[in-house]
């Protein structure tokens, strides 16, 4: 249980950990005020409740794939924010600054309120066995522990870099978190037969196991399947492609602005 | 701004955190399998046990235990067996270690055959109950590694407070240090790594003192040399005008160069001695508004000689500030209302409480400022190009910039605003009201 619950909490923090702090290293870089993470944060933990403790109904919606289809959604407001948050700032116009924490609140709202759902949920669940409690409770601490170090130690590596540096490495991190938030909503939406499952693209288990724990921290960090799927693929490089894309096209826009 | 502090405590929490418990983890996972080994050595004594129990053909005198079953299988015939097994074999009849499933449970299993009596001993235990008491004896081994963290921080957090003190000491010292205060920095303890900032600072400090001094002797040697000088010249140039006709030009260009030169080095020495670093600060409560009817009673014959008028309006005001300091800030700001008003053109001074404020306020009825250029009017030696009828008037382009000087010092904020004549421009200088009850 100890492990298990390591494994799943850690996976759900290190995804939320990871977005909030390159948005945090993101904020400073651009000299903005770090309050809209309370919000998105609090938001967060608001959403996760209410998600949480109306799952049962939730799950019951489009013919028993709600849960899927909420997650998936989520996942996919994500992606939409972080390209509209890349866009918002390579136009560079006070007009369209002015609306990055609020993109920022956004982003981090609906990653915890996903995450943070499914945390309540396993933990409300192993509550009710008493035997499994003290191993699931003590495994979700180490968990979360490893998680936000590892996010508190990814904002100060960020910070730590060459100024130039830290922007490009914010977007291009935001870019693998939009692919990541992409192809799993790829993946939901097939589970709820939403969506087909097409040709493999290729077969890692082998070399490196899902379930093996580089295999869980590769899948939060950079969404890794050993088996994934064609559509999967494309989810994971269009979600990395509409943030590149925002940029570029917000730097057009800019240097075409006289 | 961030921290240095919360940096050290953060980054260093975070990488212990991160390697306790992925050692933690470590060791969870080694202990299972050493645990896993240890009740499978169990197991085998339990088989060897139950083997040397069952050396003849006769029932069970194993006392049955829940998470344990065996059976004993003699020519195919099940000879002895715990209550909780079946009553078909456990599982194949291959010796060694397997896992079967049954009772709705799975559990592992060892098989073992005694030759001596032809018997077929197997043993299985409960995979879930096994696990589960290796992992409550292990959860016990992680779980203070989890509670000492908030005391790891706890510590970390007292251990770099006390490290940065004495940065935290030098930056105390240097907040509180006065404007004029170049004194040495004293750091009781000093450390190796603030050795070079300590020596840097207090060399920086006695260069500044040593520049400071300097320009102090410099400015009263200068103004001394300088106005004796120009007293002597004012002297001579009145004799002159007897010899000359009333007349001559080059006469009139003469005196007015002088007249500048006055003026000039006046204002430079009213701007030195109210720079922040050299102000006294005298602060006493005083009526602005009384001190507004003394300024203009002083500068009303110039008023009189462009034939402008002159109005003083509001109330009795009281603010906290420096006498000579604000009457030469109001002598600035009527000189330059004179200056560039034109002749006949009005002036107006009011001198009110505005809220928790005191306005005072100069117009005229000049040609004004345009707003595009208010940024630039406090600034040294900025005369601006304005459209004056005056453009003959001489000035310096200091005293506005001593106007904003001393409204610094009075932590009053100077503004310029159009004036409420038809044309011309206003001088506003908020002051922070005095509380009544002080003065009294």
């Amino acid at each position: 249980m100890l492990l298990n619950s390591v494994v799943l909490i850690l996976q759900e923090i290190l995804e939320a950990a990871l977005l909030v702090s390159v948005l945090m290293a993101f904020t400073r870089v651009i000299n903005l005020r770090v309050y809209w993470l309370a919000g998105g944060i609090g938001l967060g933990c608001i959403g996760s409740l209410i998600l949480s403790l109306n799952m049962v109904t939730i799950s019951e919606w489009f013919d028993y794939v709600g849960q899927e289809v909420v997650n998936a959604s989520l996942q996919f407001a994500i992606t939409l924010v972080l390209a509209l948050l890349t866009l918002l700032y390579s136009l560079k116009t006070p007009a369209t600054l002015k609306w990055l924490p609020f993109c920022m609140t956004l982003a981090v709202a609906c990653s915890l309120t996903r995450e943070g759902s499914e945390i309540f949920i396993y933990i409300e669940g192993v509550l009710s066995q008493p035997p499994h409690i003290r191993p699931t409770l003590t495994g979700s601490g180490i968990g979360a522990g490893i998680g936000i170090s590892v996010g508190v130690l990814l904002y100060y590596g960020l910070l730590g870099l060459p100024q130039h540096w830290i922007i490009y490495s914010c977007l291009l991190l935001l870019a693998i978190i939009a692919g990541n938030m992409s192809a799993q909503a790829a993946v939901l939406l097939i589970q709820a037969d939403w969506l087909s499952s097409s040709i493999v693209l290729w077969n890692s288990s082998n070399w490196l196991p899902e379930n093996s724990i580089p295999g869980h921290l590769l899948y939060a960090l950079i969404g890794y399947e050993a088996t994934p799927s064609l559509l999967q693929g494309l989810a994971y490089g269009a979600g990395i492609l509409s943030v590149l894309m925002a940029w570029s096209l917000g730097r057009i826009c800019n240097k075409a602005t006289p | 701004m961030r921290s240095i502090r919360f940096f050290l405590i953060a980054s260093i929490l975070a990488v212990i955190t991160l390697c306790n418990f992925v050692a933690a983890l470590q060791g969870y996972r080694a202990s299972l399998e050493e645990a896993e080994q240890l009740f499978d050595r169990q197991l085998y004594q339990t088989v060897e046990l139950i083997t040397n129990l069952h050396t003849g053909h006769f029932e069970s005198r194993l006392p049955h235990q829940g998470d344990l079953a065996y059976q004993v299988w003699h020519n195919d015939k099940l000879v002895a067996l715990s209550s909780a097994s079946l009553t078909t074999p456990i599982t194949d009849f291959s010796p060694g270690f397997g896992h079967a499933n049954f009772d709705g449970y799975r559990w592992r299993t060892l098989v073992h055959y005694d030759n001596t009596h032809d018997n077929w001993v197997i043993a299985a235990e409960r995979t879930d109950l096994r696990y589960m008491l290796a992992e409550s004896v292990i959860t016990q081994a992680v779980l203070p590694i989890l509670l000492g963290i908030p005391l790891a921080g706890l510590l970390i957090w007292l251990i770099v407070s006390r490290g940065l003190k004495p940065l935290r000491d030098l930056s105390g010292q240097l907040k509180n240090k006065q404007a004029n205060d170049l004194t040495p920095v004293e750091i009781p303890e000093l450390k190796s790594e603030l050795a070079q900032v300590y020596h840097s600072i207090n060399a920086l400090m006695r260069r500044l003192g040593t520049a400071l001094d300097r320009e102090k002797r410099f400015t009263a040697d200068a103004a001394h040399e300088l106005r004796t000088p120009i007293s002597a010249l004012k002297v001579q140039l009145h004799n002159l005008r007897e010899e000359l006709p009333a007349e001559n030009q080059a006469f009139a260009e003469l005196e007015a160069g002088v007249e500048r030169m006055q003026h000039l080095v006046e204002q430079l020495l009213s701007l030195y001695r109210s720079t922040p670093e050299e102000f006294s600060r005298n602060f006493t409560h005083l009526n602005l508004y009384q001190l507004a009817q003394d300024v203009i009673a002083t500068q009303h014959d110039d008023f009189e000689k462009k034939q402008q008028v002159l109005e003083l309006e509001g109330e009795e005001c009281l603010v906290e500030g420096d006498p000579f300091a604000l009457a030469t800030l109001l002598q600035n700001l009527l000189s330059n209302a004179n200056k560039y008003t034109p002749e006949g053109g009005s002036v107006r001074v009011t001198a009110e409480p505005v809220g928790n404020h005191v306005c005072l306020k100069v117009e005229d009825s000049g040609p004004g400022i345009a707003p595009t250029d208010y940024g630039k009017v406090f600034e040294r030696f900025q005369r601006l190009n304005r459209k004056r009828e005056v453009a003959a008037t001489q000035g310096c382009g200091l005293g506005l910039t001593i106007v904003r000087h001393i409204a610094d010092l009075h932590h009053a904020r100077a503004s310029i605003a159009p004036s409420s004549f038809d044309s011309g421009a206003a001088f506003i200088i908020l002051f922070k009201k005095a509380e009544e009850n002080e003065h009294r």
